[in-house]
């Protein structure tokens, strides 16, 4: 275990303070500043080992692939021959395909005719509720539900039987299940059907400190500007104009960082250059860091996000980042890129899936749901987490890679942040 | 770090025009009645009281009770004859008192 870098190496910091000057904030991609920004290069930017936030899903997913690590179990190669007709408990069935306990439940993706009262499905998946008059084969229906790549290398079924999710035996029940729906769903209310559903609009004033307590962040991060730091120095010794040396900085951000051989975003960036020149210390993933982060942000509002995209190191990161965010993790076996991709636009249960477009202009963003601030690598790891697989720490070199990828999506787009989101 | 409260009071208005004013203070207004994990009573502590004056003058007031949500908000009126200063003030269970005032140029 290595100690956060924060706790360490003082001399080192000092030496770095000493040779710390004003360094001009880049006004564009590319934009090289003349002198690098003194930065604590040794030791990692958040906790280790890292901790699982509180409240969330306490379920050890390590025999499933994660960003770091490809473990899942290949993909079986052939169906699995059924004999005779499948005869199982149909109304057994019917309450596995809604148990939001079990599988998250098929109609998180599936219109189902009447199985959990047609409430709130989801368009992922095609609609089921005439399946049983579709003339499929049982052994089909079986092997869709045990493991469908054995039909579809594409799909983004999660593989049901092969990651022991449900038995054999439950398969069964839902095959017997599918096979009784023969006719249309009828849905409650017109939200309640997903093709119908309006797809949200967010249209809060996120910059009204009123409306959004994200904004709550400016205030605490301007008082902590000007806050002598363990050094006798604060942010204000060299950046004694915010206002205007930030205009655009956190839109050029995450950026290829060649003395750390990864991706910095704004964050990590904060703590180790914090850590190099006021000596504070600011892990990713505290009260001091999201608010720092927030206001960096809030300084760049309205710039269009101009990320290094062209450099040699930063096409790499990218390649890396979209590899990784294709990439089948996870329990559920799913890649970022099957949501955000091919399931883009579609409702999984009552929430939207976005496109990787739109997903990153307004972080940090103010969680209604939550009450708490979420910069974009805890989104990352909430992503992982709810698909059933180990998050990484957030200052994993993975989740650079897939930042500046998906920073790169969003180019142009106006950073607006803190953003208010459910 | 101490929460800073967040206001709306226009900068100007015209001699007796009815404005609008917006006041928000963070705070958990904890009320007393949770209990912790091992089942121990939370103990109570709201913002109890909130005031607004004009000049020094009181314009509004409002004692607040256990059962109001986080971060209490009031949006209220106020007549404004003179230029002056609003003052808003929250007193806390703990005794903290936290105040901020905001000039308006009445023309």
């Amino acid at each position: 275990m290595r100690a956060a870098i924060l706790s360490t190496g003082t001399l080192a910091v000092m030496a770095i303070a000493v040779g710390a000057f004003l360094v001009a904030a880049p006004t564009s991609a590319g934009a090289q500043a003349k002198k690098a920004a003194p930065l604590e290069l040794n030791g990692d930017a958040a906790a280790r080992p890292w901790k699982r936030y509180d409240k969330w899903p306490k379920r050890d997913e390590s025999k499933w692939s994660t960003l770091d690590a490809v473990k899942s179990p290949p993909a079986p190669k052939d169906p699995q021959k059924i004999t005779g007709p499948i005869t199982g408990d149909a109304a057994k069935g019917e309450k596995l395909v809604a148990d939001r306990g079990r599988g998250g439940s098929c109609l998180a993706c599936h219109v189902m005719g009447p199985a959990g009262g047609a409430n709130l499905p989801g368009n992922v998946g095609p609609d089921l509720s005439e399946i049983g008059s579709a003339g499929r084969e049982d052994e089909w229906l079986f092997n869709y539900i045990y493991d469908a790549r054995v039909y579809n290398q594409d799909t983004v079924m999660p593989p049901w039987g092969s990651h022991g999710v449900f038995t054999d035996a439950e398969i069964r029940d839902m095959v017997a299940f599918l096979k009784t729906l023969k006719s249309p769903a009828k849905f409650k209310t017109v939200l309640d059907d997903p093709n119908k559903r309006p797809a949200p609009v967010e249209k809060r004033e996120n910059l009204d400190s009123l409306e959004n307590p994200g904004m709550w962040a400016v205030d605490k991060a301007k008082a902590l500007w000007t806050k002598s730091m363990a050094s006798g120095k604060s942010c204000n010794t060299c950046h004694n104009k915010p206002e205007t040396q930030f205009k655009t900085w956190a839109a050029s951000m995450p950026k290829w960082e060649p003395r750390l051989n990864k991706v910095l975003g704004v964050e990590e960036f904060v703590t180790r250059h914090a850590a190099a020149t006021t000596g504070a210390k600011w892990l990713m993933e505290t009260d001091e860091n999201r608010d720092m982060s927030i206001y960096l942000h809030f300084l760049a509002n309205g710039a269009p996000i101009d990320v290094d995209t062209k450099s040699a190191p930063a096409k790499a990161a990218i390649k890396r980042g979209e590899a990784l965010a294709s990439r089948k993790i996870g329990e559920l076996n799913f890649a970022c890129t099957d949501c955000h991709g091919k399931a883009a636009n579609h409702w999984i249960r009552g929430q939207w899936l976005g496109e990787l477009k739109g997903q990153y202009d307004h972080f940090p963003t103010w969680r209604t749901s939550l009450l708490a601030v979420w910069d974009i690598r805890q989104r990352f790891q909430w992503c992982q987490v709810n698909i059933r697989a180990n998050e990484l720490p957030p200052d994993a070199k993975e989740y650079g890679d897939i930042e500046l990828y998906l920073a790169a999506q969003n180019e142009g787009l106006k950073v607006s942040v803190p953003g208010i989101r459910h | 770090m101490a929460e800073t409260p967040k206001i709306r009071v226009p900068k100007t208005a015209k001699k007796g025009e009815v404005i609008e004013i917006k006041t928000l203070m963070p705070h958990i207004m904890e009320s007393g009645q949770r209990k912790d994990k091992d089942g121990k009573a939370i103990p109570r502590k709201i913002i109890n009281k909130f005031t607004a004056e004009f000049n020094g003058k009181p314009v509004f007031s409002a004692n607040l009770e256990p059962a109001i949500a986080a971060n209490p908000y009031m949006q209220f009126f106020a007549k404004v004859d003179a230029s002056g200063t609003f003052k808003f003030t929250w007193t806390d269970d703990d005794g903290t008192v936290t105040s901020t005032e905001q000039k308006i140029d009445v023309a």
